[in-house]
């Protein structure tokens, strides 16, 4: 008889238990009900990259001394360097240079090794097309100026990302005109190591 | 004839077709699975002969178990068990179907002299109606008590029946052939693994 | 006890008024209250669809529909009418009339159900002697619809998925059934009229969730298994039967089982506002409040003010259970069937037995509390 006690007790404590969890859990879910909406809303706003962001290369023609150093270091031998050796200079001369964006991986090792500085990382990442061939960048294409969120299409509200709000803000939108974000800038630091 | 008499006119037509038409489908039809869903459309149709008769508890009940439960379950072994498999044609099948169709008929005689032989006379009692519910109540706990209690424990028994059945906890993989058969003792027991392994297990 | 506002009477009398035989103005009447629960229904649905975005959308921080209509309120119209011009695709190899016959006898069962959801004293379909019963008898019809969906799309997982629905609405029908009897046993009648009628006293302070507390959960759990909710939603768990029974289905068929299945959520509310919420009862006892300021209970203007209460309460319990199902939905993960079955099997049957024992045993005691 006690034994048979004992087994209700525990299956009514551990129901009893189990409620308590589940109700634990329901107020997390109530409590999100009361944050703010972390939505930006894409094709009206758009979040401003952050400073490393690894968007689509860009390219400068003139830069390249075809030494092939992007498409050594590059995980898949992507890049494509046609070149062709003028004699009578006794220097490569680049005729044509693409990138795939369709197999990039936007790794950054070939703007990384690139001993002349001729690519570079932008902030553009809206790359969809209707054709996979068409993300296969040619050097007119890398060499585009990248497009910014910012001053370039007066429908688009930029957003700063979390990291670039000031203190205590964490809604981007309605920022005071010329607001600083939290914490030190670099020129701050860089200053602060020249006084000192 | 008023409206409502019309109104119970057409309804009882119209439920009687469609009770014995479901029914011929039920019987004739080779697909199974037809067969139970039109199973089914008898009960509500029965059901809605309870409603025409005033006895609208009892045409719930017929829905809630007959529909809910009885159909469901038959529908459950009927999908759970669905071999597509055709039907080899048997020797000399005409004579199943000959008797079948012989006994059938003869129930059919037999029910219809004792519809015919029956003096049918309209109750002249007041149909109970919303009352039916404390009627039977009343009823099953008084002079039917043996009755609906000996239901109840043989539901009891199929329930526990089916347990027996379900909770196997061994199942050999393939079937065992000829040569190593159980000895005739064992014929009828249900592979299964002895109790006391299982006890010790724990 | 007010009789409260009765509309079909003052109706027909308002049509023999204009010169109508009584008989004919009761033929116009009768079809009313049935097109209006139909479309009252549809509605229904339609905002808890939209109810369901919403309020997922703020647990996981999100906005949600907006741009549709203020809040997004168009969005359950533009989903209706998109659906409406879909082309109704009947999948090759299926059987075509138990496919199409499938959401209808989902459908059906559901919205004759409302006939006795009880939104006043005399508003209501019809109050039928077996009320609560007839409810309780018409859900055990859609298992079969869900079967007849499995079996005739001809789809492996759409005939899982409609054994699962079957197998888990036969098993939560049971402890569904004895919290109601408990309830039915207080209140000694099936008609919701009844039931309501007997919370009504004391205002908030006799609904049955205070009499019932254990019927009140066994019931509120069993009713979203049987609307297949998120804890409960395997007969359509995406993530292992694409949709169940639901898959092969697109269009106005699929449209019928969506609906379908967000009446039956509002439905199982109302049911719940009905036998433990006290129905269409203001916290405070409208007539107590009547008495206090001094007006009689058969003003006029006081019965059509306690009726449109009465509607308003009612529907805002039914949406704030609403509102938990769907918190629940966030909350707690899907159970597995053998779960599912434990539960229904060897928690809520043996604790709504228990309670039902425990209700006739504190009705025998106390029948001034418990209903004699």
């Amino acid at each position: 008889m006690l034994k048979f006690l004992k087994q209700v007790t525990d299956y009514t404590k551990e129901a009893v238990q189990s409620a308590k969890y589940i109700g634990q859990g329901l107020a997390v879910t109530f409590d999100h009900m009361g944050r703010r909406p972390t939505t930006v809303q894409y094709p009206y706003e758009k979040l401003i990259p952050s400073e490393r962001f690894r968007g689509r290369i860009h390219f400068e023609f003139d830069k390249c001394i075809s030494c092939e150093v992007c498409v050594r270091v590059c995980p898949i031998n992507l890049p494509v360097v046609d070149w062709e050796f003028n004699k009578a200079t006794k220097k490569k001369k680049l005729n044509h240079y693409s990138i795939d964006f369709g197999v990039c991986i936007f790794c950054g090792n070939c703007v990384e090794y690139c001993p002349t500085n001729c690519l570079s990382m932008t902030e553009e990442y809206e790359l969809a097309t209707y054709d996979r061939h068409e993300l296969n960048y040619d050097n007119v294409a890398l060499g585009r100026l990248p497009v910014s969120v910012k001053n370039s299409d007066p429908m688009v509200q930029p957003l700063r990302e979390f990291a670039y709000l000031p203190k205590g803000r964490f809604d981007p939108h309605d920022l005071p005109a010329g607001s600083r974000r939290a914490g030190q800038m670099p020129e701050d630091l860089l200053e602060g190591e020249t006084k000192a | 004839m008023n409206l409502a008499e019309g109104v119970q006119l057409v309804s009882f037509l119209v439920l009687s077709a469609m009770m014995i038409g479901a029914a011929l489908g039920v019987v004739l039809l080779s697909n199974i699975v037809y067969s139970a869903f039109l199973l089914a459309l008898v009960f509500v149709s029965m059901s809605g002969m309870y409603i025409l008769l005033n006895a609208g508890f009892v045409a719930a009940a017929q829905i809630l178990v007959y529909v809910g439960a009885v159909n469901v379950l038959i529908l459950f072994g009927i999908m759970l068990v669905n071999k597509r498999q055709d039907f080899l044609p048997v020797k000399n099948a005409w004579l199943g179907k000959a008797a079948t169709a012989a006994v059938c008929l003869g129930l059919f005689a037999l029910l219809s002299t004792m519809v015919l032989a029956t003096p049918w006379a309209i109750s002249d009692l007041m149909p109970i109606g919303d009352g039916a519910i404390v009627a039977i109540g009343k009823h099953f706990f008084t002079d039917y008590l043996l009755p609906f209690e000996l239901a109840s424990v043989l539901l009891l028994m199929a329930m526990i029946g089916a347990i027996v059945i379900a909770r196997r906890d061994f199942l050999p993989d393939e079937l065992l052939s000829s040569s190593e058969l159980p000895p005739e003792s064992e014929m009828l027991t249900l592979p299964e693994r002895p109790r006391q392994a299982i006890a010790a297990r724990k | 006890m007010s009789v409260g506002i009765d509309l079909q009477s003052s109706f027909i009398e308002l049509l023999q008024g204009y010169g109508l035989t009584p008989g004919v103005a009761k033929v116009v009447w009768m079809p009313l209250p049935m097109v209006l629960i139909v479309g009252a229904v549809t509605v229904l649905a339609l905002v808890s669809t939209w109810l369901e975005r919403k309020v997922s959308a703020a647990a996981q921080q999100r906005i949600g529909p907006e741009y549709m209509g203020p809040f997004g309120l168009l969005v359950p119209v533009a989903d209706v009418v998109k659906l409406l011009f879909k082309e109704d695709i009947m999948p090759a190899k299926t059987d075509p009339w138990l496919f199409s016959l499938a959401p209808l006898l989902v459908f059906i069962p559901i919205f004759l159900s409302f006939l006795i959801v009880p939104f006043g004293q005399n508003l209501l379909i019809s109050d039928l002697n077996i009320g609560i019963f007839l409810w309780i008898s018409l859900s055990s019809i859609a298992p079969i619809g869900l079967l007849m969906a499995g079996y005739a799309s001809n789809n492996k997982y759409s005939l899982l998925g409609g054994l699962r629905a079957a197998a888990q609405s036969i098993s939560y029908e049971l402890p569904l059934a004895l919290a109601v009897l408990a309830v039915v046993m207080m209140s000694n009648s099936l008609s919701t009229i009844d039931i309501v009628n007997q919370q009504s006293g004391y205002g908030i302070l006799s609904w049955n969730i205070w009499r019932q507390p254990i019927g009140f959960v066994i019931f509120w759990i069993a009713a979203l298994a049987e609307c297949e909710r998120m804890p409960f939603d395997l007969p359509e768990a995406e993530e292992e039967l694409v949709a169940g029974y639901q898959t092969e289905y697109s269009a106005v068929k699929f449209m019928l089982f969506y609906a379908g299945s967000y009446a039956n959520l509002v439905l199982s509310a109302l049911m719940v506002a009905v036998l433990y919420l006290g129905g269409w009862g203001f916290p405070i006892s409208v007539s107590a409040i009547a008495g206090w300021i001094g007006i009689s209970e058969t003003t006029p203007w006081l019965q059509v003010i306690t009726a449109s209460l009465g509607i308003v309460m009612m529907l805002f319990k039914a949406y704030l259970l609403l509102f938990v199902a769907i918190l629940l939905r966030w909350t707690v993960p899907r159970v597995r069937i053998d779960q599912l079955l434990d539960l229904g099997w060897k928690f809520l049957l043996p604790v709504s037995l228990a309670n039902l024992l425990l209700t006739a045993g504190l009705k025998l005691t106390f029948p001034v509390a418990f209903g004699g």
